[in-house]
């Protein structure tokens, strides 16, 4: 019974078309698209702040299409391999949620901090390519996202039971569909041809011991998450601090002290996300433009 | 000729043994833009075809020796004259019973009674269609070896200022030794989008970009930003690179392997070498010329293990 729940559930994700996100990064990225003196740095920056245009573009770039699937983890690089025309495709066809826009903002928020978060801890480990940690970061949730839109029914019975239970968010998945948002993420993943260490961060972020082949990826996104929720930024659903795996650190080659640095680079850096709030502009009092 | 689809006079057959075709094909064309030779058998006519193959083969379904789709058949069954464009022309009759156009490889075909304009128009696509097609790499799917010829003596002939890139990789063999033929064809379909989509992000001139085969990219652009464009092709390249090799070997930043002497070699990351031509003031009179000097530079390029650019800067 569990596992027809669970094909059905995972058919449904996988046949997801139109994954839509919240305007106001979507504004900014097409104003940037339709000015011809626009640079791929500008428009990668801001894509790098959205989990679902930054997925989108590392979905396009590594399907087979292209002819080198699973190769390409930086925004940066995607936006030059897709070209400027694929990129306008991309960005028109995008819808914004329209009834869940409000609930979705904790998320992206905490998906921006996460993403933040990842990055300072991959710099705090010496890690090379610490932007490739920051995308992980970045998507770590986006099972979350697809589930609410394929899922909807039981999505928000999970956030019932978050609620009624006091539950974590995992847990409650666990307790409703009778799979994670981690499995999600890897069924994403998988079929969306990402490189392996993204599919890893995002498939095991919530056990990084589990990690196979990129651990300290998995590990830097599992620390960045407990951050971002120390700070309380943002939403990742439930209002609960993550239990920190204990192996985390140590794959990384951190110290307990080491995080006190890093949590102050954050709240530092607070500031400067803090501006990328995810309501429509006009509501907004603070314009975007002081964090640029 | 201004305003014509064609750089050159075309050559059209028509076999047919109606008259009514004939006289309506003639009259679609000025013979100086496209000349037709009509043959009213079809057997006869397959000498002449092998023989001095035409741009555009017309066959009608009224040849009474021959079915028209085996004409087709035999043009397309030999490779070196697939390329040939074909059309049929068919009474509506023909198409009672469905057609095998995977065995009968024809490019399209015409319905009596023929309207003018529309055998005109279908005429163009089809040849239009064949040209574009014809040496399009079969892996990026970029214009090949004959149109990058055509188009750099077209602007040799018209005497436009133009800068020329012959853009290589360096240790890509040893890569593909490394790794195999797919993962180096992956290789290469990045190095294509990565010229072309930094190609094109120069937005208001006219560029072109080519595959010549195997690692050998070629690419056009105004003289004025040569060496920006080969400097914003070798920075994305170098960017995104190591990601085409596995974690250790992007570790230690090159290949080790160990040659059939049992020699061990090591190899540096690929980087990419361009050659820049430039062709000022009508000093290149013929697209040899041009890939000359582009191979001399070119050894020039490759003194550096790293990716680099060389620019012609020899004055006219």
């Amino acid at each position: 019974m569990e596992e027809d729940l669970k094909t059905v559930a995972k058919g449904k994700i996988l046949s997801i078309r139109d994954l839509p996100t919240l305007p106001r990064v979507l504004d900014e990225v097409s104003r940037l698209v339709e000015n011809p003196n626009t640079t791929i740095e500008a428009i990668a920056k801001v894509i790098s702040r959205d989990q679902v245009l930054s997925a989108k573009v590392l979905k396009m770039v590594n399907s087979p299409v292209y002819g080198f699937p699973g190769r390409i983890s930086s925004i940066q690089h995607a936006l030059v391999l897709l070209g400027i025309n694929v990129i306008r495709g991309v960005i028109i066809s995008t819808s914004v949620f329209d009834i869940m826009a409000k609930a979705m903002e904790g998320l992206w928020e905490h998906s921006v901090g996460c993403a933040l978060a990842t990055g300072l801890i991959a710099r705090k480990a010496k890690l090379k390519e610490p932007e490739e940690f920051s995308v992980c970061g970045l998507l770590h949730d986006l099972g979350k996202v697809v589930a609410a839109v394929q899922l909807p029914e039981l999505h928000k019975a999970v956030g019932e039971t978050v609620r009624s239970q006091d539950l974590r968010w995992l847990e409650a998945e666990k307790a409703v569909l009778g799979f994670g948002h981690d499995r999600i993420n890897a069924w994403l993943a998988t079929h969306w041809h990402l490189p392996p260490t993204i599919k890893e961060a995002m498939a095991l972020h919530h056990y990084p011991e589990r990690a196979q082949f990129y651990p300290q990826h998995a590990a830097a996104v599992h620390l960045g998450d407990f951050i971002v929720r120390i700070f309380e930024h943002g939403s990742g659903g439930d209002d609960q601090a993550v239990p920190l795996s204990p192996l985390a650190l140590k794959i990384l080659n951190l110290k307990l002290t080491d995080l006190d640095s890093v949590l102050d680079g954050f709240a530092q850096d607070l500031a400067e996300i803090s501006c990328v709030d995810f309501t429509p502009e006009e509501l907004s009092p603070s314009s975007g433009k002081a964090c640029n | 000729m201004a305003n014509s689809l064609f750089s050159r006079q075309q050559h059209g057959i028509l076999l047919s043994p109606d008259p009514e075709l004939a006289a309506l094909f003639r009259s679609l064309w000025a013979s100086s833009e496209l000349e037709w030779l009509v043959i009213g058998q079809g057997r006869r006519a397959m000498e002449i075809i092998f023989n001095e193959p035409p741009d555009i083969l017309v066959v009608d379904n009224r040849l009474e020796d021959i079915k028209s789709a085996e004409v087709a058949g035999i043009v397309k069954s030999e490779n070196v004259y697939r390329q040939l464009p074909v059309i049929l022309c068919l009474d509506a009759g023909d198409l009672d019973q469905p057609w095998n156009w995977n065995e009968i490889e024809a490019d399209d075909f015409l319905v009596r009674p023929f309207l003018p304009t529309q055998a005109r128009e279908r005429v163009h696509l089809t040849l239009c269609r064949a040209t574009r097609s014809m040496d399009a790499n079969p892996l990026t799917k970029l214009p090949g070896n004959t149109s990058i010829i055509s188009r750099i003596q077209d602007l040799i002939d018209r005497k436009d200022d133009f800068a020329l890139a012959y853009c290589d990789l360096d240790y890509f063999k040893s890569f593909n030794d490394r790794y195999g033929f797919s993962r180096g064809d992956e290789v290469l379909m990045m190095t294509a989008r990565v010229i072309v989509n930094t190609i094109r992000s120069f937005t208001g001139i006219r560029t072109f970009v080519g595959h010549v085969g195997g690692d050998d990219f070629v690419f056009i652009v105004p003289a004025d930003i040569a060496e920006t464009a080969c400097q914003r092709v070798v920075e994305a390249f170098d960017g995104i690179v190591p990601h085409f090799y596995d974690e250790d070997d992007r570790e230690r930043e090159g290949i080790v392997s160990t040659d059939r002497q049992g020699e061990v070699r090591s190899f540096p990351l690929m980087a990419l070498s361009i050659a820049v031509v430039f062709n000022t003031g009508g000093r290149l009179k013929h697209y040899g010329e041009a890939s000359a000097i582009a191979m001399g530079l070119k050894k020039k390029a490759k003194e550096n293990s790293k990716s680099c650019y060389v620019l012609d800067r020899r004055a006219p």
